[in-house]
């Protein structure tokens, strides 16, 4: 394993690579988080572009209601990065 | 000549875990401009992210608070803009990203800039802002990621150090250090 310093490339030393091995465990360690957080990002976009069927003087469809409620329960259950990426979105009615 | 742009420094990474500048960083230029061009990751769905080293100190761990934001359309049409409360930081010393899902397809990769404003200053903090492009995945489809970073590195104390690097993994691609006259 190596590192280019001023362009020049030069081999991490020992603790380094063990530096580098604690950085790329707790980066590991945390996909599940990141996963889930990027899915309720994505969540939240799709709920944001029908807010306004919310509106008092809107009526919002059943459908739509069950569009938006699907949204919401998305996260439900979802336990790892394999769940997480396998989601697949409800239809916008 | 006013907004010369003078080649300090390059790197090329093929295979590297990190790339630093430790060198030519000084009082020279009032900006330091570095180029990202094509930086491909060996790990897909990677951040990247960079640090700095003040003066007298040891390690890429100053203090930064900074704002991002994120403006993404997929080849599958979807679009998004939001600000990013994953990766912004509030005196944190964590490398800062400025990209993030990035693929590692062997044409992905990600390109863009970094300006750092006055780094020997000993009056002010240094601020910064980083705009990328990046081929990243969003929902499993392709995207442009328009990644928006912009902050201050919250010391007082000269950086003469900068040090970029996905948080696992290795990367590929160049990086250009450049002084603004």
């Amino acid at each position: 394993m190596h590192k280019i310093v001023n362009g020049q490339r030069v081999e991490l030393t020992a603790e380094e690579i063990s530096q580098r091995e604690a950085e790329e465990a707790a980066w590991n360690a945390g996909a599940f988080d990141r996963a889930i957080a990027n899915l309720r990002s994505d969540r939240n976009r799709r709920l944001a572009q029908t807010d306004w069927y919310a509106l008092q003087d809107v009526t919002m469809s059943d459908a739509m209601q069950d569009y938006r409620q699907d949204l919401r329960d998305i996260t439900n259950g979802l336990t790892t990065v394999e769940e997480v990426e396998a989601v697949t979105w409800p239809t916008k009615p | 000549m006013s907004g010369k742009l003078t080649l300090i420094s390059s790197a090329t990474a093929s295979g590297a875990s990190n790339v630093s500048f430790t060198s030519g960083i000084d009082s020279t230029y009032d900006e330091y401009l570095f180029f990202f061009v094509n930086l491909n990751p060996s790990v897909t769905l990677l951040e990247f992210g960079f640090q700095v080293n003040a003066s007298g100190q040891s390690g890429f761990n100053e203090t930064i608070t900074s704002t991002t934001w994120l403006a993404e359309h997929s080849e599958a049409d979807a679009t998004g803009l939001e600000y990013r409360t994953s990766e912004d930081q509030a005196n944190g010393t964590a490398y800062q990203p400025f990209q993030l899902n990035t693929s590692n397809d062997s044409d992905s990769g990600i390109s863009g800039s970094m300006s750092l404003f006055n780094p020997s200053s000993t009056t002010f903090v240094k601020h910064f802002y980083i705009n990328t492009n990046a081929m990243g995945i969003n929902a499993g489809n392709s995207s442009s990621c328009n990644y928006f970073v912009s902050g201050y590195i919250n010391t007082t104390s000269a950086i003469t150090e900068i040090d970029f690097k996905p948080p696992s993994g290795t990367f590929d691609g160049n990086i250009y250090m450049y002084g603004v006259s």
